[in-house]
């Protein structure tokens, strides 16, 4: 049994606090009080079922069938089709390619690397085309591994690249921002709603914003600026070429987010009493150790809150994709949307928003348990 | 307590009045893009039918730039089956794949304007005998060119075949750098991955020989070596004679480095003729149009481009939006949109007009390029275009990029053609 402590109530337990009491030992009056409790929540949960799980029990149910997005042809149930098409995946040996005079494996003029057959002849296509994704080297062999519907896994690859930096990037420079607005200086509060601003912008507007700041000739202000420190000729194509989508979209959110991560770090900062610190101090401990032995654990709570928030919205990111790149990169949710516009495939794009559910349902999951807050 | 009642009730008496007024008036809605000067255009059309109909509100619900973006938007209406939107302004590419939510106009007193329009867009509307579109005006890819320059640097006219164009642009590129212009690019056109990109690459592989995706008999053509080329020939251009940035190139920011003095040649459709030579822009009557060069097969291409109006089967008023759609593609407004936009008329003997032919003389000259404009395979690959389309743009892109050779890029696109379609390989 735990006995009082020091330690600041998270964020869950504040609330929780206070309707949920054990089973047991509970008098009459508490039951009652349960009971209306329930009550009272029925038309809170009707709207919740209205509002969120009518639309997703559609979403499960189109993912089942072949409907067509705005179309007038019959729907049909087709089962697990449609998963099936975009998870299968096949691995299949890639046979050395054999000079026809000397009978040894061609070796590459340029590279000095040996070459193999194109992974087109050698990997299938009935059911499903299976399209090439990578290549690795096992025991001396070359084998690729083949997707049936290759653009979801890399999409699903897209996704999960820029969920892991975008996050790491947004709460570092959230950390390092939170911690210098709040200390005390003069112009703290203006400083404050200053650094919301990239925050109250609509993201489309600043996807749109940022798509003219990469324009690829010296319109585009990152050119110029890049162009005048001496990286490039004031040409590059950020947009287009592979190298730098990702980086570039990554800088936009990173740009847009970190003021949300610095407001929910800095009330997570501004809990922690201040007689602390003075303590630590008298008893010598420089600035970096109390940080790491005081600011850091008495954070975690909101930190841990802040990281799910991110995360799960990061998983989810679309107005970026859409907007900057469109059918030249995808992520998951903006495979989505392709797949409901252009091939007005329903079916397959709510099987493709079932696998996005699922995956942020885990990564939930994950980062409950990992990070340890406590659920009753 | 009474004062307060007495304000409420008598707020509610004067909305109800005025929403009375409001009820009295009939509200119809078009959603047209807003390329070029076209809003202006279709909002003042719509001034002119109100004129004429005290009674009813027209509503012009402008839509995003690009085509595909623009299909995204319309999808939405109509699988809502919404009757927010009466008449839509719909891609030539469209009536295929769209054809099931719009009224047959047939049914509506069209035959007697039909016969004034071309055959071929006629024909291109109709699906099953049901005419589903009224043709609003053609486009067809052109080649502009700076008069100035080509003087300058000794040409006597605009380039016949793609090996010309490169030489003529790469000495300009470089006489023009040299003078000063860091900016300066030979050739721009539409490189990002969307439908403009399909109809550039169209012109590049059919002006070569290498055929049309898909050809009239639903085989697939794509996969040959005067393709390659072609598509080969394009990548060559990325960073040389192009700007790197043209694999983000579309039709409005082509334009705008064509306007801003910075580009020799520019593959547009025919609206920029009219923007570029309004009042204060540097290339105002420096510059003119062409056909597109040729390739191996002797003849340029030029994709066949142009936008219709169709009525939703969802509409609340179809008269009222029959009328309206029949007029707005009329002969005075095509003429309008004529004179003001460079819009091409659908209707044959606007053609011949003196006044058309005094603002857009090149609606004349390059009379042959229209008639013969080359279709996309919408036709043959419907209903699926939409997806032929983004498989072959997105292959053709890859190239662009440096990402894969354009062998392998077109024997992908082929396997890919023949799993969604169905279809035999020629």
């Amino acid at each position: 049994m735990r006995g009082p402590s020091l330690r600041r109530p998270s964020y869950i337990e504040i609330c929780k606090g206070g309707i949920f009491v054990s089973k047991k030992g509970m008098s009459d009056l508490a039951k009652q009080e349960e009971k209306l409790a329930l009550k009272l929540l029925i038309p809170a949960f009707l709207i919740l079922i209205i509002i969120a799980v009518y639309p997703l029990g559609q979403v499960f149910y189109a993912s089942f069938t072949d409907k067509k997005f705005a179309g007038t042809e019959e729907t049909n149930f087709v089962g697990f089709k449609n998963y099936d098409k975009l998870l299968s995946f096949t691995i299949k040996e890639l046979p050395p390619k054999i000079d026809d005079e000397t009978g040894k494996q061609v070796v590459d003029q340029e590279t000095g690397k040996k070459v193999y057959k194109s992974p087109i002849y050698v990997l299938p296509r009935k059911p499903y085309l299976y399209r090439p994704i990578n290549t690795f080297k096992l025991f001396g062999n070359k084998y690729v591994i083949g997707s049936a519907d290759s653009k979801f896994i890399s999409s699903l690859w897209n996704t999960m690249v820029f969920t892991v930096c975008s996050v790491l990037l947004e709460t570092l420079l959230g950390l390092l921002v939170a911690l210098v607005v709040n200390s005390e200086f003069k112009g703290r509060g203006a400083m404050r709603a200053v650094m919301l601003v990239p925050w109250a912008v609509i993201t489309v507007v600043s996807a749109k914003m940022w798509e003219w700041m990469f324009e690829p000739s010296r319109i585009g202000l990152m050119n110029t600026i890049f162009e005048k420190i001496g990286l490039g000729n004031g040409n590059i194509a950020f947009l287009s070429m592979s190298k730098f989508q990702l980086p570039s979209l990554i800088a936009v959110d990173v740009w847009k987010t970190t003021p949300f991560m610095a407001l929910l770090i800095l009330a997570g900062l501004q809990l922690i009493p201040n007689e602390l610190y003075e303590a630590a101090r008298v008893d010598g401990a420089n600035k970096v150790k109390q940080f790491f032995s005081i600011t850091l654990p008495l954070l975690k709570p909101s930190l841990a809150v802040a990281l799910i928030f991110r995360t799960l919205d990061a998983l989810r990111v679309f107005d970026v994709f859409q907007v900057m790149l469109a059918q030249k990169r995808y992520s998951m949710a903006s495979y989505n949307y392709f797949q409901l516009i252009s091939a007005r495939n329903m079916g397959k794009a709510s099987a493709v928003g079932v696998i996005i559910f699922i995956l942020i349902f885990v990564f939930a999951v994950m980062y409950i348990r990992v990070l340890g807050v406590e659920t009753e | 307590m009474r004062k307060g009642l007495i304000l409420a009730l008598s707020i509610v008496l004067v909305m109800a009045f005025s929403l009375g007024v409001m009820a009295a008036k009939k509200e119809v809605t078009i959603a047209g893009g807003s390329v070029g000067i076209e809003l202006e255009l279709t909002k003042k059309a719509a001034k002119m039918f109100e004129e004429t109909h005290p009674n009813v509100d027209v509503k012009v619900m402008d839509t995003p730039d690009s085509t595909n973006d623009r299909l995204g938007l319309f999808l939405q209406f109509l699988e809502a089956e919404s009757p927010k939107v009466d008449v839509y302004q719909i891609d030539v590419i469209w009536p295929g794949d769209l054809g099931e939510h719009f009224l047959d106009l047939y049914e509506y007193g069209a035959k007697d304007v039909a016969d004034k329009h071309f055959q071929a867009i006629i024909e291109n509307n109709t699906v099953d005998g049901r005419l589903v579109a009224l043709p609003w005006f053609t486009d067809a890819g052109l080649l502009y060119y700076r008069t100035d320059l080509l003087k300058k640097y000794g040409y006597d006219g605009p380039p016949e075949t793609w090996a010309e164009l490169e030489k003529m642009a790469k000495k300009v590129q470089a006489g023009e750098r040299e003078a000063g212009n860091q900016d300066f690019w030979g050739y721009v056109w539409q490189g990002n991955a969307y439908e403009g990109l399909t109809c550039d690459a169209l012109e590049w592989i059919k002006s070569n020989g290498g055929g049309t995706i898909v050809n009239k008999d639903k085989e697939i053509t794509i996969n040959n070596e005067k393709a390659v080329e072609a598509v080969n020939m394009a990548a060559n251009w990325v960073g040389e004679i192009s700007p790197p940035g043209v694999t983000g190139l579309m039709e409005e920011s082509a334009r705008k480095m064509w306007e801003n003095g910075n580009a020799l040649f520019m593959r547009n459709w025919p609206y920029c003729y009219s923007t570029g030579n309004q009042e204060g822009k540097v290339i105002n009557g420096k510059f003119d149009v062409a056909p597109l060069p040729a390739g191996d097969s002797g003849n340029g291409a030029s994709t066949l481009g142009g936008w219709n109006l169709a009525v939703s089967k969802y509409t609340d008023t179809p008269e009222l939006a029959v009328e309206l759609a029949m007029f707005v593609a009329g002969e005075k407004i095509q003429k309008m949109r004529a004179i003001e936009g460079s819009f091409n008329p659908t209707i044959k003997s606007l053609y011949k007009d003196e006044e058309v032919l005094e603002n857009s003389p090149f609606f004349g000259k390059l009379y042959d390029v229209f008639v013969n404009a080359v279709a996309r395979p919408s036709t043959a690959t419907a209903p699926k275009y939409a997806q032929t389309s983004e498989l072959f743009f997105q292959a053709v892109h890859s190239v662009l990029t440096g990402e894969q050779s354009a062998e392998t890029a077109l024997a992908y696109l082929q396997l890919d053609l023949q799993d969604l379609l169905g279809y035999d390989v020629k």
